[in-house]
């Protein structure tokens, strides 16, 4: 187990170096000019653009801008460690702002996620449980719904009712828990149920698909034939198998959303990463979009690391292979 | 031209920041009302209260450096909050707004030796805020200066001041100090340039050449650093300045008022005497502003609408403006003022068909200039574009009041004129009125892939068939759309893709689009190749005409040195010229500015200066905020 | 002296689907004994299953229209309530079913899913459960089992499996073992094996023991009493020795030529021409006729009940018993009698 995570974790680290090397031959080789001419104000001198590329390290070949991307990374730089330099767009250094958004978005995945596994689990049980059942329609019909609502349509009907209409919730921005945890939670409980909603729609398609599945197990079959009561057959037997593929579906979907909150993040007026990558390769601010396709693609990788581990503490036919 | 940040229609596209790009000019404007003429609201205005201002996003590219920042709204937050120039402008509406009025100099001098050396005396008691806590001098403007002279701080229109003497030198590092700058004392500063400069006074309101106190701005030397950290001259102060511990560059944090991410929060500086400037330059009514960023645009005008907010950066979206626009109670709230940025479209003059100067006249008569401003919304958008600089840059001029030499019936192209120029060019073989050579066809014409531009595309391409011209349409994002237009080797031949604007109110912010000897490989902005010359057609491997291309260098030249009423004229004949012999361009719109103002808004005026909110001039009453 | 354990009467057991009523049982009869072993053979869809566990109340009830008697130690288990039907599966009546592989769940530890069974019927600790686990381990032949018990099933081999399997079913002491194809998925040589650890478990227990296989051979060794099953409904009943010395009904003079032998020399497998009947439309008279080479006159017509028709024992076979023994001896009589 220990050599296998050592291995998974250097798998990582080549991710995360394939990944920001296409990150930087998409973002030298897509035809779009010299980046250097867009910080150089309106009548760009020759001398001006070349000040701009040298402070913004254009000016030097594109194998050695990655080679110095990576020593940074690597060694940390003038802001601390991981160097990620300065952003094109703001020049403000990447590290804080970085560190700053991924509380953010972290704070929104995660409340997100609780939310959509205490909505999606037990919806998808019941209704496979009570497979046909009006209950089990309506469920699956508005599961449909959410999963085909445009999540920033969500987002803007959410604000209209609970904030402009009722007054019952805060409108948009984040307050950092630190500063007041009431206003943290009233200001996240939107966003969190709007990204919560559409996942909660899958989870519960997913959960039911696997249940109905798993009904049909032979093994649930035995349990019966055990004399074990039905309780016990759905919430020992069937969930436990119908549950546990949904432990890589959510590390595979947490990882994602590291930098795909875009929308709610957007709609909610949360300056996360999402909100930033989307900002960033807009403007084609080279720094900060390779700091969150690292960050993306570390999280991913390290997330589908802990869903493998946990996928083998939860099923021991993983484990032995 | 600055670049501006850029409303559009679609709720996210607001995103598209236009401030990102070094090139574009690009005036947010909606719809507006423009019978609103700025200034009182009615309510009586008083001192006191926030003025709140939600944005999608700052879209500062030089990180709010003053010495680097080239972002209009940048330059509404230094002059009218935050930084003191020598000279400054009155942050009005109209011809009063964009008359240069002195700020720190105790008056604007007449230039001597033959308009080379500019005499400067600052006032007394104008202060730096906390930390700095001392009186600003004149070698505060002198620091200024150092730093646009230093490379690693990216001055971005840092040309601006390389006719100094010894500007040259000091880049270059053979001179320890500008010698065309000199400090007699401390309320006396002596410009000397190498030729005579008609609008130096001003390139000296410019933010970049504010004062900034040396034990600060020494310790950022890199590009955006400073931003973090930019001292007070002016009635505000960043929140949190008083903070700063300025004992030593490493002590220093940024001040905590701004976060590029989030917002940007004034205070009023303690050392701001108001007695050194004047109420018609700023009022300063409310006790601090915060700019916010809020990343729903529809969420900052619904907060507008709530009184949680009083204005917005960002263009006022469409149907926010109409509903505005059409109540009666609500109309006084919706602003509109012409920005001076001029929405054109541009022909390449070494490039077939239009290197034909009856081609360009034909175009120019036939296109259907309402139908492209009905694309950005109509009227309330913007007014018909008649010639090359807004209106505005042109004060007291009368020249250009009902100027318009392709005129047409409602501002629809005029086909029969067009057809006639048409007529006298090779292009028209038959003499039929239509293009009909090879070359009439496929010809390649660039625009954005975004509202309202993509909606001008089958516009225009309508108006060109008219008169034969086929276009081959091709539509890029905002930022790769400038990066191919500013491309000389991409041989664009006609494009829509631009707009401009003005840095100052001088019409040769303009005129140096027309400037052959400024045409770049890459970066180039003369899209038009105005003034190429035959070398530098073999220089970019671009085709070069027989004809020749028409160059007006020598009348740019003429006119820069102007001063006074000489000047104006001579950029007026200037436009004229380009507008009716020359033929570069179809200006179809000068685009204007909206607003939209919270209910606690008590007074308001827009800034002709920065084409922005004038926050000099604003009030708010507490008691309407929510 | 014997003692009836199960008596089933007349069971019914149809399914409505929108294609039409599907008969999986259609009127099934007989007893199982303490201490003796009932084979129950047929094909699949023959009904064997589906009455065995319409019998553990496993079938479910919602979708099915049941008719007949179910008596279990006196009790009508079709009249008893969920809660009751609980207390007799696993406690008084195990079963075992055919692919171990996929029988026990694959994330539980084999020791674990064992004590449950204990832990659900009988007051005792976590710890004493698993104690009785490990032993019942060790029961049915399983070597360590105190190790053998933390493991999980995919670390058993078929074989091991289905030992923990039975393992499972007998922890606590049951009447009757119901065994549905315990071997057919399992290697030939496992195959005996766990045959033997049934019957050795029935003598030791004195259980009574219901073997189905799709396969006479199965049975043939370890049961006392045949049932051959055709198209939901029983077709031949009686001792193994009636049953496979003097077999009456076609079909299952069928099964037994189909069926390779190591006691007898065959030159080839005679295989039964056709395939089961859809159970929706099953043939009119004797279900079997359309595959029967001795149907005649009233087979297509009248469904033959299941009785002595004087062959010895009960058969459902419009033949007369002399054609029966002729056509037995035809098909047979290479073959020497089952010992």
């Amino acid at each position: 187990m220990g050599r296998y995570i050592v291995r998974r974790l250097l798998w990582t680290v080549l991710v995360v170096v394939l990944v920001t090397l296409l990150t930087f031959v998409i973002f030298f080789v897509l035809p779009k000019g010299d980046p250097a001419t867009r910080f150089a104000g309106k009548s760009p001198t020759p001398e001006l653009i070349q000040e701009v590329k040298e402070s913004l390290g254009l000016d030097k070949s594109v194998p050695e801008q990655y080679g110095l991307f990576l020593k940074r990374l690597v060694t940390g730089d003038e802001y601390g460690w991981p160097g990620l330099g300065k952003s094109f767009q703001n020049k403000q250094p990447v590290r804080p702002e970085l560190i700053q958004r991924a509380q953010v978005t972290i704070t929104l995945i995660i409340g997100g996620a609780l939310l959509w596994l205490a909505i999606g689990i037990p919806v998808g049980v019941i209704s496979a449980l009570r497979r046909g059942s009006v209950l089990d329609r309506v469920s699956m019909g508005t599961a449909l719904f959410f999963v085909s609502a445009p999540v920033f349509w969500l987002g803007l009907l959410s604000l209209y009712v609970f904030w402009k209409q009722l007054g019952w919730l805060p409108g948009t921005g984040y307050v950092s828990f630190g500063a007041s945890p009431g206003t943290w939670f009233s200001h996240m409980l939107l966003p969190w149920m709007v990204l919560a909603l559409l996942f909660a729609a899958i989870y519960a398609r997913v959960v039911r698909g696997n249940m109905i599945d798993v009904m049909t197990e032979d093994y649930i079959r035995t349990a019966r034939a055990k004399g074990l009561s039905e309780r016990r057959v759905v919430m020992k037997h069937e969930l436990r198998t119908g549950i546990t593929p949904v432990i890589t579906l959510l590390a595979i979907d947490l990882g994602v959303l590291v930098g795909g909150t875009i929308v709610t993040e957007t709609v909610f007026n949360l300056q996360g990463l999402g909100n930033w990558l989307l900002i960033a390769a807009q403007n084609n601010d080279l720094p900060v979009t390779l700091a969150v396709t690292v960050l993306v693609a570390a999280a991913v990788s390290i997330l589908s690391l802990v869903a493998d581990i946990l996928y083998a503490v939860l099923d021991p036919r993983v484990r032995y292979q | 031209m600055r670049p501006r940040k850029m409303g559009t229609w679609a709720l996210f596209g607001a995103l598209v920041l236009a401030g990102s790009l070094g090139l574009a000019a690009c005036g947010g404007d909606d719809s507006g009302d423009s019978d609103t003429n700025g200034g009182d609201n009615g309510a009586a205005a008083a001192k006191g209260g926030i003025y709140r201002v939600g944005t999608t996003d700052f879209g500062f590219n030089g990180g709010f450096d003053p010495s680097g920042e080239y972002l209009g709204w940048a330059w509404d937050l230094y002059s009218n909050l935050l930084t003191r120039q020598l000279t400054g402008y009155r942050h009005t509406e109209g011809a009063a707004g964009v008359e240069l009025v002195p700020d720190v100099a105790e008056s604007i001098p007449e230039p001597t030796d033959n308009g080379t050396t500019w005499t400067f005396t600052l006032k007394k008691g104008v202060m730096f805020g906390p930390p700095v806590n001392r009186e600003v001098t004149s070698k505060d403007y002198v620091t200024a200066f150092e730093r646009i002279g230093t490379e690693s701080v990216v001055a971005q229109y840092g040309f601006y001041y390389s006719d100094i003497v010894g500007m040259k030198e000091f880049k270059e590092g053979t001179s320890k100090t500008i010698s065309g700058i000199t400090t007699p004392d401390d309320h006396t500063i002596v410009f000397k340039t190498t030729k005579p400069i008609g609008d130096f006074g001003y390139r000296l309101a410019m933010p970049a050449t504010g004062p900034m106190p040396a034990e600060v701005t020494d310790c950022f030397t890199k590009a955006g650093e400073y931003g973090r950290y930019v001292i007070s001259s002016g009635p505000y102060m960043i929140k949190g300045s008083d903070k700063l511990d300025a004992t030593s560059c490493k002590t220093m944090k940024p001040i905590s008022g701004f976060n590029p991410t989030k917002q940007l929060s004034m205070v009023r500086n303690p050392n701001y005497d108001a007695a050194t400037d004047s109420t018609e330059q700023r009022e300063a009514l409310p006790d601090g502003f915060e700019f916010i960023i809020n990343t729903n645009q529809k969420d900052i005008f619904d907060k507008i609408e709530a009184g949680e907010y009083e204005d917005s950066v960002d263009a006022v979206p469409p149907d926010v403006a109409r509903r505005y626009s059409t109540d009666d109670a609500l109309k006084d709230r919706l602003k509109s003022f012409t920005d001076d940025s001029t929405n054109y479209i541009y022909m390449n003059l070494g490039e077939a068909p239009f290197d034909d100067v009856n081609v360009r006249k034909a175009v120019n008569f036939v296109m259907d200039k309402d139908a492209l401003r009905r694309a950005w919304g109509g009227p309330l958008y913007g007014e018909i574009g008649t010639h090359i600089a807004p209106p505005t840059l042109y004060p007291g001029s009368t020249e250009f009041d009902g100027y318009d030499p392709y005129a047409s019936e409602n501002n629809a192209g005029d086909l029969a004129k067009a057809q006639e120029a048409m007529k006298a060019s090779a292009y028209d073989t038959d003499k039929d009125g239509s293009c009909d050579a090879g070359s009439c066809s496929g010809v390649l014409f660039l625009n954005r892939s975004i509202d309202p531009f993509v909606k001008m595309s089958p516009v225009i391409r309508e108006s060109l068939a008219k008169i034969g011209i086929k276009v081959q349409v091709r539509e890029l994002p905002t930022g790769p759309a400038y990066e191919t237009s500013g491309n000389v080797s991409n041989r664009i031949q006609i494009g829509a893709n631009a707009r401009w604007g003005k840095d100052y109110p001088d019409a040769s912010t303009f005129m140096v689009l027309f400037d052959g000897r400024n045409i770049l490989a890459t970066g180039n902005s003369n899209y038009a190749l105005t003034g190429m010359t035959a070398a530098q057609a073999k220089e970019f491997k671009v085709p070069y005409p027989k004809g020749g291309v028409p160059t007006v260098d020598a009348d740019i030249d003429t006119c820069a040195a102007a001063i006074g009423d000489e000047r104006a004229a001579c950029w007026v004949a200037l436009d004229k010229k380009l507008m009716e012999e020359v033929v570069p361009w179809v200006p179809y719109m000068f685009g204007k500015n909206t607003d939209l103002l919270g209910p606690a808004v008590t007074k308001w005026d827009f800034d002709q200066f920065s084409g922005e909110a004038a926050y000099a001039h604003v009030a708010v009453d507490p008691s309407k905020q929510k | 002296m014997s003692e009836v354990l199960l008596e089933v009467r007349d069971l019914v057991v149809h399914f409505p689907t929108p294609d039409g009523v599907v008969k999986a049982v259609d009127g099934v009869s007989f007893t199982i004994e303490r201490g003796r072993t009932l084979g129950v053979v047929g094909e699949s869809g023959s009904g064997k299953s589906i009455t065995f566990l319409t019998v553990m109340g496993l079938i479910n009830r919602k979708s099915a229209r049941v008719s007949g008697e179910v008596l279990f130690e006196g009790r009508n288990l079709l009249e008893a309530t969920t809660e009751e039907l609980r207390h007799i599966r696993g406690d008084r009546i195990g079963m075992i079913f055919q692919d171990p592989m996929t029988s026990m769940h694959p994330m539980y530890r084999v020791g674990d899913q064992i004590s449950e069974a204990i832990l659900a019927h009988r007051n005792v600790g976590k710890r004493e459960a698993g104690a009785r686990a490990v032993e019942a381990l060790r029961q049915v032949g399983i070597p360590a089992p105190e190790q053998r018990a933390r493991q999980y099933p995919h670390e058993y081999s078929g074989g091991m499996r289905q030992r923990a399997m039975i393992a499972m079913a007998l922890v606590l002491d049951p009447d009757l073992l119901i065994a549905d194809e315990p071997t057919t998925a399992l290697d030939v040589t496992v195959q005996a094996q766990i045959l033997e650890v049934i019957d050795e478990l029935k003598q030791r227990l004195n259980i009574g023991v219901a073997l189905i296989s799709h396969s006479l051979a199965t049975v043939a060794d370890v049961s006392q009493d045949v049932m051959v099953m055709y198209a939901g409904r029983p077709v031949e009943r009686g001792t193994r020795g009636e049953v496979f010395d003097a077999p009456l009904h076609p079909y299952t003079l069928g099964l037994l030529s189909s069926v390779p032998r190591v006691d007898v020399r065959v030159e080839r497998l005679v295989p039964i021409e056709g395939s089961p009947p859809s159970l929706i439309n099953v043939p009119p008279g004797c279900a079997f006729h359309p595959r029967c080479p001795y149907r005649f006159d009233p087979c297509d017509r009248d469904v033959p009940d299941l009785r002595d028709r004087g062959g010895g024992h009960d058969d459902a076979c419009h033949l007369s018993a002399e054609a029966k023994a002729a056509n037995r001896r035809e098909r047979l009589d290479m073959q020497e009698p089952v010992t």
